[in-house]
Order: structure tokens, then sequence, then C-alpha cells
């Protein structure tokens, strides 16, 4: 039998625009993840400014970002410079939803750890979640 | 000459065969299939209970609301459109219209306007944190002159205006109104439709939204303005196709659908508007989505619910109150990344279903549009996809053609007791609003949202390309990329107009716009916040500034 794995959870940040309504993903997500034990902090947001005071607040390892219409690259890259001014630099992020072929390119520059578009399987999400979560608690 | 109808003069049959004599003298609706039988434009029967079937255009109007309805109307095609700036979409809605699109019913132009979120929202462009959203899956429109520009040259008594939208949906009929007094068009002959999604709190308008009696109250003032003075507008939809979009089932959807009808209403009739004014201009918005034979059954259940709620429980007497009128649109969240070129036939599917129900008007969705933005050439496919059906499948020589299928018949009576039993569960928690408050809506929702993505993660339910038959091929499929530009042009353009109006008539407009909710919040003077947004809009008021007192007044979601 298995020693008993006593590291903490995930804790995980899942956010989406105030005005992109469309949430049926992150929602879906968020019960996806919380399936798998881990803490979930599902949040609106304003400014994307507000996304890392919230990550900071909450204590997340990972934050998950969700879009469906717009603002894939100009958020990404406010909330990738609040990460660095806040001295977070390290903290994971993964980008979901309607992510376009232009917006791969920012998105990788601006330091995105995982994309994931619509059908991309929810175990792959789940893992990716974990893994990333690990690394940044220094368990991996 | 159809077999097996009775002969009775009070038969079902004969009083649509009076119907059609009385409506429409003597045009002949009769159609010629290629192997030369002639067609009757609807067949009748016993129904599977051995009574003479009920006929279309006949309460409960199960079969359709109109005794004949393609062989004499076709269905309206409203592609969405709409990005960028004004200007921009201009140009795409001349393409539309070049390719045939664009038509109203009796040779109206008609166009179906998408606004990118802030707008749908209710922000202005400058609004800190949409910059990114600007101009992006949608136009940006925040004034009554963007509506000069969009709609330049347009006669507005032939144009019909449909307009997409969430919490900004009644500043954004302002702003219309106001375009259309500036260019001196009569209010009472101007048709278009706003869906006011502010009913909608089942994943579609979130924070951003008014508190949901706050956003009641505002539907029935908009209802009762427009009932006096823009007769012809629609005022209102109840989207089933964005709670099905959230996750819902069917017969969930439906039954949200009725029990925000119920919530409507009854706030109408609480503020002593009369329901047979307002009823009529309320209409649907259904999901034609992965279940075939389902999505058929449920428009029948829905237009037989919806009659018998309205006069049964609520008393409404006019036919126009008792008839659900559909736009159809096929299912974005079956759109897949994957194979792309697959949605073309999904789409198809979901609009053959539509035509099977007999729906009035048709969104087909893009292939591409799990991708981004749609491309023109997917545009004008969708397009096709609808013209090939109204004109060469021959769907529209009969109406409601599963009619008497035991199949269709049975699952039509089974949703419709379903959704019976979920609005009664809906009545025993308080109704619509106190389960919107209480959260249990959004859960219900949210559950079957997830249920559907197990189904799929198991592989009980199949998407092609997605969880079978996938392929690794490199997808280099071309992308609509939206104007960097828009954003900067959209912040500069409402400064400039900030700068330009006259300020302190704006500022008394807006002053007026918050009396009158004052008072609306009382349950006095119900029009008047919809004819003070149409005075501020006038007043060059922008669609945030109004926005924002509309926030005070009638308070926000969460």
């Amino acid at each position: 039998m298995a020693m008993q794995d006593t590291a903490p959870r995930p804790r995980v940040l899942l956010t989406k625009s105030f005005i992109d309504s469309h949430d049926r993903a992150i929602a879906t997500i968020a019960l996806a993840l919380r399936d798998a034990a881990m803490e979930v902090v599902l949040i609106d947001y304003e400014q994307p400014e507000d996304v890392v005071a919230v990550a900071l607040q909450e204590d997340v390892d990972v934050i998950g970002i969700s879009f469906m219409s717009g603002g894939q690259v100009e958020t990404t890259q406010k909330i990738v410079a609040e990460l660095a001014r806040r001295e977070v630099a390290d903290l994971p992020l993964v980008v979901g939803g309607i992510i376009r072929p232009f917006d791969v390119p920012p998105l990788e520059a601006a330091g995105v750890r995982e994309i994931f578009r619509g059908g991309a399987p929810m175990a792959d999400v789940v893992a990716t979640f974990e893994r990333l979560s690990r690394t940044y608690r220094g368990l991996a | 000459m159809t077999t097996g109808q009775a002969e009775a003069a009070d038969s079902p049959y004969a009083k649509w065969q009076r119907a059609v004599a009385a409506r429409y003298a003597d045009r002949n609706f009769a159609a010629r299939n290629r192997s030369g039988v002639e067609l009757d434009p609807v067949y009748g029967g016993l129904d599977r209970h051995g009574a003479p079937a009920e006929m279309p255009g006949q309460y409960p109007y199960t079969r359709g609301i109109y005794p004949i309805h393609y062989q004499y109307q076709p269905w309206m095609d409203l592609q969405i459109i709409g990005y960028g700036l004004p200007a921009q979409t201009r140009e795409r809605m001349d393409l539309l219209l070049e390719q045939g699109g664009s038509k109203g019913y009796f040779d109206r132009e008609a166009y179906n306007f998408i606004f990118d979120m802030p707008t749908s929202m209710g922000y202005d462009p400058d609004y800190p944190g949409v910059r990114g959203s600007i101009g992006d899956c949608g136009i940006s429109v925040c004034k009554a002159s963007d509506y000069e520009i969009l709609l330049d040259g347009k006669d507005l008594e032939r144009t019909t205006v449909s307009m997409v939208l969430n919490a900004g949906s009644p500043g954004m009929l302002a702003l219309y109104l106001a375009a259309a007094k500036r260019r001196g068009f009569a209010f009472d002959k101007l048709g278009g439709n706003v869906t006011n999604y502010i009913w909608d709190f089942f994943g579609h308008s979130g924070g951003t939204n008014f508190s949901p009696r706050g956003s009641y109250r505002l539907i029935a003032d908009i209802a009762a303005y427009c009932a006096r003075h823009v007769p012809l507008w629609n005022t209102l939809t109840i989207s089933e196709h964005n709670i099905c979009e959230a996750g819902a089932s069917n017969v969930q959807a439906v039954a949200y659908s009725i029990a925000a009808i119920i919530a409507v209403n009854e706030e109408c009739v609480k503020l002593g508007i009369d329901l047979d004014t307002v009823v009529p201009r309320f209409g649907f918005h259904v999901r034609y989505g992965e279940n075939f034979f389902e999505e058929i059954a449920k428009t029948r259940a829905l237009r037989r619910v919806y009659a018998k709620v309205n006069r049964e429980r609520f008393g409404c007497t006019k036919s126009g109150a008792l008839q659900a009128r559909i736009h159809a649109q096929t299912a974005g969240s079956l759109l897949t990344a994957q194979q792309p070129l697959n949605n073309l036939v999904r789409n198809a599917y979901g609009a053959l279903a539509a035509v099977l129900s007999g729906v009035n008007g048709m969104t087909i969705n893009a292939y591409d549009e799990a991708l981004g933005l749609p491309t023109e050439e997917a545009v004008t496919l969708s397009l096709r996809t609808s013209q090939i059906i109204a004109e060469e499948t021959g769907a529209v020589h009969v109406s409601d053609p599963m009619g008497g299928s035991f199949y269709v018949e049975e699952l039509t009576d089974e949703i419709e007791r379903r959704v019976f039993a979920i609005i009664a569960e809906i009545d025993e928690r308080g109704g619509l609003i106190a389960c919107i408050e209480s959260g249990w809506i959004k859960q219900q929702v949210s559950a079957a949202a997830y249920q559907w993505r197990q189904e799929i993660e198991s592989g009980a339910r199949t998407m092609v390309g997605v969880n079978k038959y996938a392929t690794d091929e490199p997808e280099n499929y071309a992308v609509f990329q939206p104007d960097p530009e828009a954003a900067r042009l959209a912040i500069a353009d409402v400064e400039r107009h900030r700068a330009q109006r006259d300020n302190a008539r704006c500022a008394a407009a807006l002053d007026d716009l918050r009396r009158a909710g004052a008072e609306v919040n009382a349950g006095r003077a119900v029009g008047s916040v919809m004819a003070m947004l149409v005075a501020a809009a006038d007043a060059d008021a922008t669609l945030g500034e109004m926005q924002t007192v509309l926030h005070d007044v009638f308070g926000r979601n969460k």
C-alpha cells in the first residue's frame, strides 16, 4: 500500500472577466477540480490586477483564467506584469477558452504555462493544475 | 385531398380550412414534389387517442402559430453580425445584403446586431478594465450617433433591427430610438427587437446585471413604454438558447424560460399593466442542438405550455399573447475547435430541426466560431445552409411534418409534463426570483453542465472529432482577426463625444432619469424610465452613463 500523501492539496484561483458572461466552462472546471479534492476560489474580476490581489490573499498555487469574448492577450499580459510587480512572477498561470492562433505567441511569450481550448480532456486539465501546484510548492 | 380528415364543421380540420380561406383568400399553397405528388400544406387526421388532431394556428399552438407558415412566409434569416467599430460592421452588413442575406419579413431588411462584451453589459469603451474586449466579438456602440453610421441611409421603417445584448439592453434601445428620432422617423413605424437579457440569471448576465427584482421591474417598464409608443417593437426575448448553452437540459431550459415569463407577467400584473398589451411583444430564442427529435418535441411543448400558462394562469385573451414566436439558433457550445468543418454538418442538422419545428427566425452559427470570430466565408456558408434547406430540400412544403409521429407526439407530451413539474417546484420555492436569489437555479444549471461534461469525458456521449474519431491533423484554418486599433479609436471617439456635447443638458437628462427610476422603483409612472432613457440618449448621454444611473436605482446583482 502506498504511503499516504500528506502534502497540502492544491489551492487554485479560477477567474473570468466581469463582462464576459460565458462561464459554463470555468464553472465546470471548478467542479472538476473540487472533485479532485482541490480548494477552488472562483471569482469575476474587474481589473486584471485584482486577480493577483485575490491570488495572494487566498494563497493559491495556480491561477486559471477563462476567455470567451476578448481580452485574451491584453488581460494576461497585465496579470503577468502585476505578478512580477508583486514579486510572485513564478506563480503559474493557465489560460483556457477561445484562444485563437494569433493569441498564442504573445501568451507564450508572457509565460503562460498551459493553454486549454474547448474539447480538452478534463483529466488533462486536472493533472496540469495538480502538477503546477506541486512544482510551485516545491513538492515535485 | 387528405384522407381521414374529420368531416364535422367544428372539427379542427374544418376550422383550419375556414381560417386559411379567410386569411389567404383563394391562394393555393399546395406544392408538387419531384414525382408529381401534390402536397397539402399540412396534414391532419386522428391523434394517438383517436380524437381529431389539433391543426396549426389553433390553441394551444403545438403544431405552429400560423395556419399556413413557410408556404406563405419563410423564416427570417438573421445571421449575427457585428465587430469592431460601427463603420466596420457596416461593411459586413453590405456584404451580407449583396449575398442575399439580411432579408426580413415583407421585403424589409433585417439585421441582428451583436455587441462587444463591454457594450453588451452597458459599459463605455473607456471604462477601466474593458479595453482588451473592445470591438472583439461584437460592435462597440455607446452613443446615439453610432447608429447614424451603422444605419446610414437606411429607411428605418423598412429595416428591422435586432439587438442582442445583456444588461446594456435598456440603454441600447434608447440609443437606437434617439437616433431614429433625430432622423425624423415616427416611433410607431419602427420594427425590431431588443433581447433585453436582463431577465437571465442562468449564466448570461452575471454580476453586471441589475438585482433580480430590479431587472424584472425594468422589463415591465420597457414593455409598458413600448406598448404605448413603439408598438411594433419586441421588448423581450426569453432565451431558452442561453439557458441550454449555460448547460441546462432541454426540459430545464423550457421550464426556466416559462418561469421567466411567469415572473415578468406577475411583475406586470402587480404594476397594473394589461398583459394583453405587452405579452404579444415577448418572444423566444431557442437552441437547436444535439438531440434532433427532442429539439422538435421541445419546440412543440414550449408553444403549448406558453399558450396554456398565458391563457389559463394569466387570463390573456389576445391570440398574440398566446402564440410563442421563436427565433432559432444552432448550438454554439457544440461547435468544436477540433475538425471544425464538422460544425457545418452539426449546424445543418440543428437548422433542419428548427425548420421542422416551425420557427420564425433563424441564426445558423458559423462553423469556425470555436476558433474565433467567424470569417466571411464561414458566415456565407451559414446563410447558404439556410437557403439550401429553404429552397432545395422541400422541407418547407408541409407544416409540422412530425405531427402525428408516435415518437414525437409522446416526447412532446412528456416534455410538457416535466416542464409543468419544474414550474410547480419553482412555485413552491417562492417563484423564479426567489430561486435566483437563493442560488438554486444556478446550482441546477451548473450541475447539468457538469454532468454533460462528465459524459463526454467518460465517452458515454460522443463528440465526433473530440472524444471519438479524433485525428491529429494540423489545424491551419483561417481565423478572423479583429482590428487591434478598434479599442484606441473607440476610446478616442467617446472622449471627443464627451468634449463636444452640451454637458449641462446631458447631466439634466441623467437627473431626470434618476428621478424616473425612483418613481418606477416605487411602483409609479411605469414606462417613465424608458422615456427618460430616450431623452438622455437624445441629450448625448452615453450607454455607460445611463447604466450607472440604472445600477444605482435598480441595484446590482450579487
